[in-house]
């Protein structure tokens, strides 16, 4: 028995990897479409967020099966609470994709200002943080995470970076207001999906080593 | 373990004949806590259980070396009753042995063989155990009916009073529940949960679940040797061993 649901442990993990990626992409995409003003880019990006619910309300009842039915315990358990967790925080990057996605339909009229600011570097780090978070989740390395603190600083840094300056074109000229808030509200999104990749990675040190501990 | 411990064991060793059944166990058992012992079948926690007090003795060549200590005084030591030392420290078995005598009598026996003789005494000890045992309610108005006319969880329930009728300091639990039912595994665990408020418990179990839910400590032993014991949750959330790790996971046992 114990063989069955280490196999079935294992396809779980397999499938959260699958969807923490479904999740990524919805954000890279949305990004990708936002500096490029694609439109259709970003619509084919707001027509996925029924499938990321799919995956999400299935692989949450797929662990609390394991649960319920296995009793886990030990790394067995914290696979199971880190992946409850890796399945949230990928639902949400997906979701600031699909937000994202929705801003490019209100901007793609006229050109960026100022080339987006630091929004596409920005962009960059964050997904390759959420990239790291996902390969530590799937092949157990924490020294993929180790850094985290020092990059999620970079992160805030740029986000404020990007408000100053947002702030500096609206009054240079209030015809910018709305499009630098929605940039300022872009970085935001943006650093809240570096935060659940943080998040991703908190839980990705528990389930290795039992061990709680905080990146901020 | 910060916990004032009330039974210790240091360097204990054991053999059966040749079969080195216990191999350098050092453990402290915490007062008024739940300690469950776990480990594959022929691991030794039947063994060390039976070493608390002292029914190896009644095992032809035993030899124990090493030493167990019960509120601080060697139980091995030339001053030490065995009657006495079975009278503080009690054990329920795994399968529900009470004698074929009426309730009243089963839980009155041993404070009868310790000399009571007060009727209206033993009515109030067969009355508090019976109560302490979560089972007065179901047998008050049938003292006298035979204990083999209870279900097997009420037996065992039974078996606990008359363990609680002496007054033990300790209460050895060797599978207390393989036996029964769940509903009666529920009570029993319910009143384990109970007990440890005057008592300190030790339970040997093979489930793992059971050992979870009821035990503040847990000891994982294996081929002899505990190899861990600590906080039931870091047990089971984080062990420190390997080899517990793989046990309590299913990977081997």
């Amino acid at each position: 028995m114990a063989e069955k649901f280490h196999t079935e442990l294992k396809a779980l993990k397999k499938e959260t990897v699958a969807m923490a990626l479904f999740g990524r992409t919805m954000l890279r995409d949305a990004v990708d479409a936002l500096v490029r003003q694609d439109t259709s880019l970003a619509a084919t990006v707001v027509a996925k967020k029924e499938q990321i619910h799919i995956m999400e309300v299935k692989l949450e009842e797929n662990c609390y099966q394991l649960i319920a039915l296995n009793q886990p315990m030990a790394k067995d358990m914290r696979v199971i609470a880190c992946t409850l967790k890796v399945i949230t925080a990928s639902m949400r990057i997906g979701r600031y994709g699909k937000v994202i996605a929705n801003i490019v339909k209100e901007i793609s009229d006229k050109p960026h200002i100022a080339n987006l600011m630091s929004i596409p570097h920005m962009a960059e780090l964050v997904i390759d943080m959420i990239d790291d978070a996902v390969k530590a989740y799937e092949t157990d390395s924490i020294a993929l995470i180790a850094d985290f603190s020092a990059r999620d600083d970079t992160i805030d840094a740029l986000r404020h970076s990007i408000f100053r300056e947002g702030v500096t074109y609206m009054l240079e000229d209030p015809k910018n207001i709305s499009r630098c808030t929605h940039y300022i509200m872009v970085a935001r999104y943006l650093e809240r999906c570096a935060d659940h990749a943080c998040k991703i990675a908190e839980n990705v040190h528990y389930m290795n080593t039992g061990e709680r501990i905080e990146i901020h | 373990m910060s916990e004032t411990s009330i039974i210790s064991t240091s360097n204990l060793n054991l053999w059966y004949h040749e079969k080195h059944a216990l191999q350098s166990v050092s453990i402290r058992i915490p007062k008024n806590k739940v300690t469950a012992l776990i480990g594959p079948s022929g691991c030794g926690k039947s063994t060390l259980l039976r070493c608390f007090n002292r029914l190896n003795d009644l095992i032809d060549h035993v030899k124990i070396t090493g030493k167990i200590t019960l509120d601080n005084e060697d139980i091995h030591g030339p001053d030490t009753d065995v009657v006495s030392l079975r009278k503080k420290v009690g054990m329920v078995f795994q399968k529900p042995n009470p004698f074929p005598k009426s309730i009243w009598e089963n839980v009155a026996y041993g404070p009868k063989v310790h000399g009571v003789k007060d009727k209206a005494e033993l009515d109030r000890i067969v009355e508090q155990s019976l109560k302490h045992a979560a089972i007065w309610d179901e047998v008050k108005d049938r003292l006298n009916d035979s204990a083999l006319s209870l279900s097997g969880g009420q037996q065992q329930r039974l078996c606990i009073a008359r363990t609680l009728a002496v007054e033990p300091e300790v209460i050895l639990m060797d599978e207390p529940c393989s036996a029964l039912d769940p509903i009666a595994t529920s009570k029993i665990e319910n009143l384990i949960e109970m007990l440890k408020e005057e008592y300190t418990v030790i339970i040997v179990t093979h489930n793992m679940q059971q050992a979870a839910r009821v035990s503040d400590y847990t000891g994982f032993m294996y081929l002899g040797k505990l190899i861990e014991c600590g906080r039931t949750v870091q047990i089971f959330e984080h062990p420190a061993e390997e080899l517990t790790e793989n046990y309590i996971t299913g990977r081997f046992g």
